[in-house]
């Protein structure tokens, strides 16, 4: 019997092609985009979960109270000897450095410049990374050790097992190889190059050794795994308030402990109150929305023209019935039907994910594969087939089997009113989704360019940074006058944060005109040489810059002018502030805003300072030189005063792009996807504009013999159409500013969304409708009449 | 065999009520061969689809082989269509995507006969309908006459005890009209029920019976064996 339905069916495929392709092609896009989108959810879902017993580790989170409750990862060093020896429950701990710092290992005439990590002795035992060469027991147990990870062994060392070998690190100490592990995935929050004990870092660097007693300096992280069978929930009450138990400084922010799960760090990164309320889940959720409402539109497609095409196989309905057919027999048929479409479809679907794999995975910069051998993967693809089959079939075998066998024999087709409206209905909400789809694009689109549009404050045309060192520390006098002399150097500036980011924060605690009881404000601090601001192209307003001699303006700070309009000081030059650990230091200088932070949010207020450490080296090509040339000259220059290390450097507009990299993503996609849900609703459309036509082909011929011209004839068959594409508009507005709204809140640097959005996109959806439909309905109202009366 | 008694239908629309068949009994025996015959809207093809159980009556008793089925619920009625019925229509009713072979095949693939039954059995009856040699054609490339033996063909493939045709000679001229008729003729020789509705005297005269109707009622009888 199923072979009867397959060559009916196919049959049927054939004799209707063109609305067959139309309904193939539709499905397909529709299923190829759910199922891109639900291959990256499941791949974000599978985040950091590679590992044996992730469920059980936990990251240290610290909430302290200001203006509103912080959420930090930042954690002071005390806490850790707590966590190891005094909380029941907690099977290991162990703290790490910030992690993303680089540094240079040298070995032989190798050297690279690469992010590691300083963990404590039980790190491996929280992260159970494969263990390639070494004993994972042991390999962080002495302090002057490293353990690499696969792809850093090999460039270092190549074929040769390096365990037992030295390694230069920056410069200073010999590190011996004590273990090989492999590379953390992409989909691993964690990720390093090599790992050092951390009682090296205590051993070598004094801020590390300071930072051990200190409960006030939050530089560090705490990874725990639980004992198996503990819950945090048993371990939540114990670690809540240990800051402030031991650490009477923290009482005034309040400040309290939670711990993150693992699973949940990459998609729930985000805290309000001191509580984990979303973060990127909220994109995981809105492009599973996505995915759905294309499959949803796609599946449309194929109700409308089923519905539409009922005539066609309402004789055979009522034969079926006639010859003792029962509806549940037809219901199945047509059920089938939907089935092998849905899998053909499928097919195509299949491939054209795979073909999209590869520029999706470089845009997202992901590893999504299709797991071909994993049986659940063809499991669920059962599952998705059987269940868009059922979206797109339902209606139309209901619907068809519903017939009554003596009216469709006798030749009457009776309920059309309701199916017409039923698929009225399907169009609004087919062609809401693809608008809202266009608006939110715009919109997206726009914010991107508002952002990207905003004036920086400071000049990035070939302004260079490169990463500090001990050996540059050394040579910096030496190295910067050579770079000048080149000539290929117009400037050169030292400073403790990027150009494109804040890394150290600090608080202004007293100042004149200070409301007695009202908070300390936070500042971002920057240590900087007396040329960064002329390096950078930043003005200053009023005041004076540092002088070159450090020892002149010790207790010198410079404010940029969102730190004076926030302490709301009326002549702020010559006045004295408390900060940094109740240090006074005198205002010399205002200098303008500039974006040194997130281009998203409002200029951070700022306090340059020309006391501390380094940790870049900022300058500026001259305008002459040619980019390449300079920059393969500047290397044996650099290569002489900071030897172990590869000449290493970023473009500073181009570490600026990097920051709007999610959202141009999230540009792309959306765009990518309006795209596609535009193309299939159209496909739809031209479907059922078609088949309208031709029903309707009797009544067209008529009227042209009364006289209607061709114009009177398309705007008879397109206005229902238009009406309906346009009540759709309206429909997608609220919809998309719903959802518009909650997104552009995240960014306080943000545009207001004008009608001419809505406008623009709302005439693009009907203009791109209008052609659609007069593709067919041209040629209905050009066929001459005679035609069209002809048969039937 | 059949057996109604004061059997009525209406038709409601939006503004009017037709009444279609106002108290109509008639009985039919096995192995008769009855036509129905009356003007056009008299209610012949309305009593013809209440007879194979399309359609519901408003009131009345309907037996079948002594059985009461004017309140079985569609599945019901659907089995006993199966079962008992084969239609021969007007128009021919042919469902244009299968080929000949396929669509007299369709009713043996409802009652899940065996493959190898099948095709014996379809067969069978092209051969008698002498259409054999056109069993891979598709309904469109047939003649009207091809065509209702077709139709007739898948009527009887089911062996039904009744058959019921409503004008089956309507679309065709005589020559191929009488064959059909001759068809019909020989399946009552061979036992079968047949109710037919015609408009033709000619194709009556095939009959045993004529039933006349008017205005939904039966009016008067002639026998004519
Ligand atoms: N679905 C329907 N809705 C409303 N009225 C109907 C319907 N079907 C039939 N009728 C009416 O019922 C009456 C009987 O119709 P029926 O089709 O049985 O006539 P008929 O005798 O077969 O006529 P003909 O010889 O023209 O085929 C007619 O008046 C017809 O208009
Ligand atoms: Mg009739």
């Amino acid at each position: 019997m199923i072979k009867n339905y397959l060559k009916i069916a196919l049959r049927g495929l054939a004799k209707h092609r063109s609305s067959s392709l139309i309904n193939i092609l539709g499905l397909s896009v529709g299923m190829a985009v759910a199922l891109l989108i639900g291959l990256w959810i499941n791949y974000e879902y599978a985040y950091d979960r590679f590992l044996p017993d992730y469920d059980r580790v936990y990251r240290l989170k610290r909430h302290y109270t200001l203006d509103r409750v912080y959420t930090s990862n930042a954690i002071s060093l005390p806490l850790v000897d707590l966590f190891k020896n005094d909380i029941p429950g907690i099977q290991y701990a162990a703290e790490a450095d910030w992690g993303g710092s680089a540094h240079s290992l040298v070995v032989g005439d190798k050297k690279l410049y690469l992010e590691g990590t300083f963990v404590g002795a039980d790190f491996l035992k929280i992260f159970q990374f494969p263990v390639i060469r070494g004993n994972a027991e042991t390999a962080l147990s002495s302090p002057n050790t490293i353990i690499l990870t696969a792809s850093t062994a090999e460039a270092l060392f190549g074929e040769v097992n390096p365990v037992g070998q030295s390694i230069r690190f920056d410069n200073q100490q010999l590190l011996t190889v004590s273990g090989i592990v492999e590379d953390p995935p992409a989909n691993s929050t964690l990720q390093f190059h090599y790992l050092i004990p951390f009682t090296f870092m205590a051993q070598n660097m004094d801020y590390v050794r300071q930072a051990c007693t200190d409960w006030g300096m939050n530089g560090f992280t705490l990874f725990v795994r639980l004992a198996p069978q503990i819950s945090y929930e048993e371990i939540a009450p114990k670690i809540e308030n240990l800051l402030t138990q031991n650490s009477p400084k923290t009482r005034d922010t309040k400040q309290k402990l939670s711990m993150q799960a693992m699973q949940n760090w990459h998609l729930y990164g985000k805290y309000e109150n001191g509580k984990a309320v979303g973060g990127y889940i909220e994109y995981i959720r809105i492009f599973g929305l996505i995915g759905f409402l294309v499959l949803l539109i796609a599946c449309i497609n194929f109700i409308n023209l089923a519905t539409a095409r009922s005539s066609h196989r309402a004789k055979e309905v009522g034969v079926r019935k006639a010859i003792g057919s029962k509806r549940k027999h037809l219901i199945f048929q047509f059920l089938t039907e939907s089935f092998f479409l849905t899998s053909c479809s499928f097919g195509i679907a299949l491939l054209m994910v795979y073909l999209a794999l590869i520029p999706f995975n470089s845009l997202l910069g992901s590893q999504i594969t299709m797991p071909f051998r994993s049986p659940s993967f063809w499991l669920i693809m059962v599952a998705y087939i059987s269940i868009t089959a059922l979206i797109a079939g339902s209606r139309p075998a209901f619907y068809l089997s519903s017939f009554n066998a003596v009216q469709v024999l006798k030749g009457a087709l009776r309920g059309e009113r309701s199916a017409v409206m039923g698929r009225k209905i399907l169009i609004v909400l087919q062609f809401s989704c693809s608008v809202a789809l266009i608006i939110s694009t715009f919109v997206i689109y726009r914010q991107l360019q508002h952002v990207k549009d905003r004036p920086t404050g400071y000049d990035q045309n070939r302004l260079i940074m490169s990463d500090w060192s001990e050996d540059i520390s050394r040579n910096y006098q030496a190295l910067s006058d050579e770079l000048l002399k080149s000539g290929l150097i117009e400037s050169v500036a030292r400073s403790s944060s990027s150009a494109t980011n804040i890394t150290f924060f600090s608080n202004i605690d007293d100042w004149a005109g200070k409301q007695p009881g009202s908070l300390s404000l936070e500042v971002a601090a920057i240590t900087i040489s007396s040329s960064y601001f002329e390096t950078l192209g930043m003005q200053i307003k009023s005041g004076r810059n540092f002088r070159d001699q450090l020892e002149s303006d010790a207790n010198s700070i410079i404010l940029n002018e969102a730190a004076v309009e926030k302490l709301n000081l009326k002549e702020p030059v010559g006045q004295t502030i408390t900060w940094f650990e109740n240090q006074p230091a005198t205002i010399v200088g205002v200098v303008e805003n500039a974006i040194l932070g997130s281009p998203f949010r409002p200029v951070e207020p700022t306090v340059f300072t020309p006391k501390g450490f380094y940790a870049s080296i900022l300058y500026r090509l001259a305008p002459q030189v040619k980019t390449q040339e300079a920059l393969t000259q500047l290397a044996p220059i650099f290569e002489r005063y900071n030897p172990s290390y590869p000449f290493e450097y970023e473009f500073v507009d181009q570490a600026y792009a990097q920051k709007f990299q999610l959202e141009v993503i999230i540009s792309k996609l959306s765009g990518l996807f309006a795209a596609l849900a535009i193309f299939v609703s159209c496909l739809g459309l031209f479907g059922l504009a078609a088949y309208l036509a031709e029903q309707r082909r009797k009544e067209i011929g008529i009227r042209k013999i009364l006289g209607a011209s061709a114009a009177q004839i398309w705007v008879l068959l397109s206005r229902d159409f238009l009406l309906l594409v346009l009540i759709s508009c309206l429909a997608a507005i609220p919809i998309a500013v719903y959802f518009l709204e909650n997104w552009l809140e995240q960014y306080n640097y943000r545009i207001t969304m004008s009608p001419w959005i809505f406008l623009i996109a709302s005439t693009l959806a009907i203009l791109i409708a209008v052609i659609t439909v007069s593709l067919q309905t041209i040629r209905a109202g050009k066929t001459p009449p005679v035609k069209s009366l002809r048969t039937d | 065999m059949i057996s109604i008694h004061n059997i009525a239908k209406r038709y409601r629309t939006d503004e009017v009520e037709t009444t279609a068949l106002n108290g109509l009994s008639l009985e039919v025996k096995p192995g008769e061969f009855v036509a129905i015959m009356g003007p056009s809207g008299c209610g012949k093809s309305t009593l013809l689809n209440i007879l194979g159980l399309l359609d519901e009556a408003d009131g009345g008793q309907f037996l079948l082989d002594g059985i009461d089925v004017s309140r079985y619920n569609e599945n019901r009625r659907a089995e006993l269509r199966m079962e008992k019925i084969g239609f021969v229509f007007q128009n021919f009713n042919l469902i244009d995507e299968l080929t000949v072979y396929e669509n007299v095949e369709l009713p043996l693939l409802y009652n899940g006969i065996k493959a190898g039954e099948r095709k014996k059995r379809v067969e069978y009856v092209l051969d008698k309908v002498q259409i054999m040699h056109r069993r891979n054609h598709y309904p469109t490339q047939l003649s009207g006459g091809q065509q209702q033996r077709v139709a007739v063909a898948r009527a009887v493939i089911n062996q039904p005890a009744i058959i019921l045709a409503d004008e089956p000679t309507g679309n065709l001229d005589s020559q191929n009209g009488n064959e059909v008729m001759q068809l019909l003729t020989e399946l009552n020789e061979s036992g079968t029920t047949i109710v037919m509705v015609t408009h033709s005297e000619h194709d009556a005269r095939f009959s045993h019976r004529i039933v006349r109707m008017l205005d939904g009622q039966t009016v008067a009888e002639s026998v004519l064996v």
